[in-house]
């Protein structure tokens, strides 16, 4: 499952859901499971999401 | 068809008739396959388990197997690697993790176990500990990870978790 669930954080930063391939659920369903309630949510692609975590951090959450 | 009863040989169905049927009766002999068969809460005694499942079994002590388990790459591309009743994982942060399950545990008092492997490059290979994050509690359906060592929060090129409960 090349893709990935964006939420920002209470802290001003950006969660990242990623999905288990094995689960069974599409990535709607797991957004509607995982994301916390009433948390604004992007699905993107994997390859979006920078592989330097240097500052991971300081990642946030755009609309 | 003649049903007999005799004093010495006790009572002898006909075959084919009503109370015998075909093939040996559930349970009456050591062997025997049971196919499509609903056993309601059975007591099982030294079952013999596929030994691909549970290869070694001593002892008396209960078995309690995992209800939850991945391991995942915390670094770089943040990517399952493999898992059992788990949704997802959440990249919090640096070294902040959670676990989602797919069906809940029955409450949060369940045990997770993790252990972990540094990255390659980190500063120093000791004193790496992850711990159930210090800010939250178990939750039914997930549980947050804080990978750490004495410079803060760090990535883990390796991270398996599993639960018990």
């Amino acid at each position: 499952m090349n893709q990935r669930i964006i939420y920002p954080e209470d802290n001003g930063g950006v969660a990242v859901i990623i999905p288990a391939a094995e689960c069974g659920l599409t990535i709607e369903e797991i957004a509607a499971k995982d994301v916390p309630a009433g948390k604004p949510f992007k699905i993107i692609d994997a390859a979006d999401i920078p592989t330097d975590r240097t500052f991971r951090n300081a990642w946030e959450y755009s609309e | 068809m003649t049903t007999l009863i005799s004093g010495t040989a006790g009572v002898t169905f006909p075959a084919g008739g009503v109370g015998n049927p075909a093939g040996a009766v559930v349970g009456t002999t050591d062997t025997q396959t049971l196919t499509n068969k609903t056993l309601t809460s059975p007591t099982l005694t030294t079952p013999n388990i596929d030994s691909a499942q549970i290869p070694t079994v001593s002892g008396t002590a209960p078995l309690y197997m995992a209800r939850v388990w991945v391991n995942f790459n915390g670094t770089g591309t943040v990517a399952i690697r493999a898992s059992g009743n788990v949704t997802s994982i959440t990249d919090n942060g640096t070294g902040d993790y959670t676990v989602n399950f797919t069906t809940a545990m029955t409450d949060a008092n369940y045990s997770p176990v993790a252990t972990i492997k540094p990255t390659a490059s980190a500063s120093s290979t000791n004193g790496k500990v992850v711990n159930i994050r210090y800010d939250t509690n178990l939750a039914t359906s997930s549980c947050r990870l804080w990978c750490n060592s004495t410079g803060g929060a760090e990535d883990m090129d390796v991270v398996a978790v599993s639960v018990f409960r």
